[in-house]
């Protein structure tokens, strides 16, 4: 049976409070030697004195999800993994606040780590995401990634 | 019909959607909507067509939708 692609968008910031909960269900599984997170926040840069208030983002939804799902099954053949979860923002994401939250668990912290940087690095790269810098005088600009 | 679905900046110069007749193929469909929209031109894009992102020139059929990506920024 083909599995669906999971959800990995929020609406607006990602919570602190839903990622120590995320940690705390993992106690439960007591095959996990490590875990590796991930979590983006957005930076309030400045930019012709013009300060990045917010980060409205979008995706192509669709694509985005399916291509998640074959960048997750390849991370789970490459790595000994025991799980890998992702949360992306979509709408808009004050400075300050959290945006992508990646979070992998391994037997070996090695896996763990490794999976974790090339998965943001992937998402960062692969996923029809995009984000718009809000200024605090309401004009923006297309954020790049670096 | 072919559906045309813009992202990012892309959708600021063209709208979020956009619904074309009887175009054959990707490189009149660019063609047609660079000149309905010349501020695409000086975009940089890659093109998807059901989902599926193209190098060269892809013929169309009916209910393709194409979707135009700017350089992805997210995270």
């Amino acid at each position: 049976m083909e599995r669906k692609p999971k959800n990995i968008f929020t609406q607006g910031a990602i919570d602190p409070a839903f990622i120590a909960e995320s940690i705390a269900k993992h106690s439960t599984k007591t095959d996990i030697g490590g875990h590796s997170i991930f979590l983006g926040q957005v930076r309030a840069d400045v930019i012709d004195d013009k300060k990045v208030a917010a980060i409205e983002y979008t995706a192509y939804e669709e694509l985005a999800l399916e291509k998640m799902h074959i960048i997750r099954e390849e991370i789970f053949s490459k790595y000994e993994l025991t799980c890998m979860h992702v949360h992306h923002s979509l709408g808009k994401v004050a400075a300050g606040e959290i945006c992508l939250f990646v979070f992998t668990s391994s037997a070996h912290r090695r896996a763990a780590i490794d999976a974790c940087n090339e998965v943001v690095e992937r998402i960062k790269t692969e996923l029809p995401v995009w984000g718009k810098e809000l200024f605090e005088d309401e004009t923006h600009q297309w954020k790049v990634n670096r | 019909m072919i559906t045309v679905l813009f992202f990012g900046k892309l959708a600021e110069i063209a709208g979020a959607k956009a619904e074309l007749q009887a175009v054959a193929s990707t490189d009149e469909l660019l063609e047609q909507l660079r000149l309905q929209y010349p501020a695409l031109a000086a975009e940089k894009y890659i093109v998807a067509v059901d989902k599926k992102t193209i190098t060269g020139n892809t013929s169309l059929t009916d209910h393709c939708t194409v979707a135009l990506l700017p350089p992805f920024s997210g995270g």
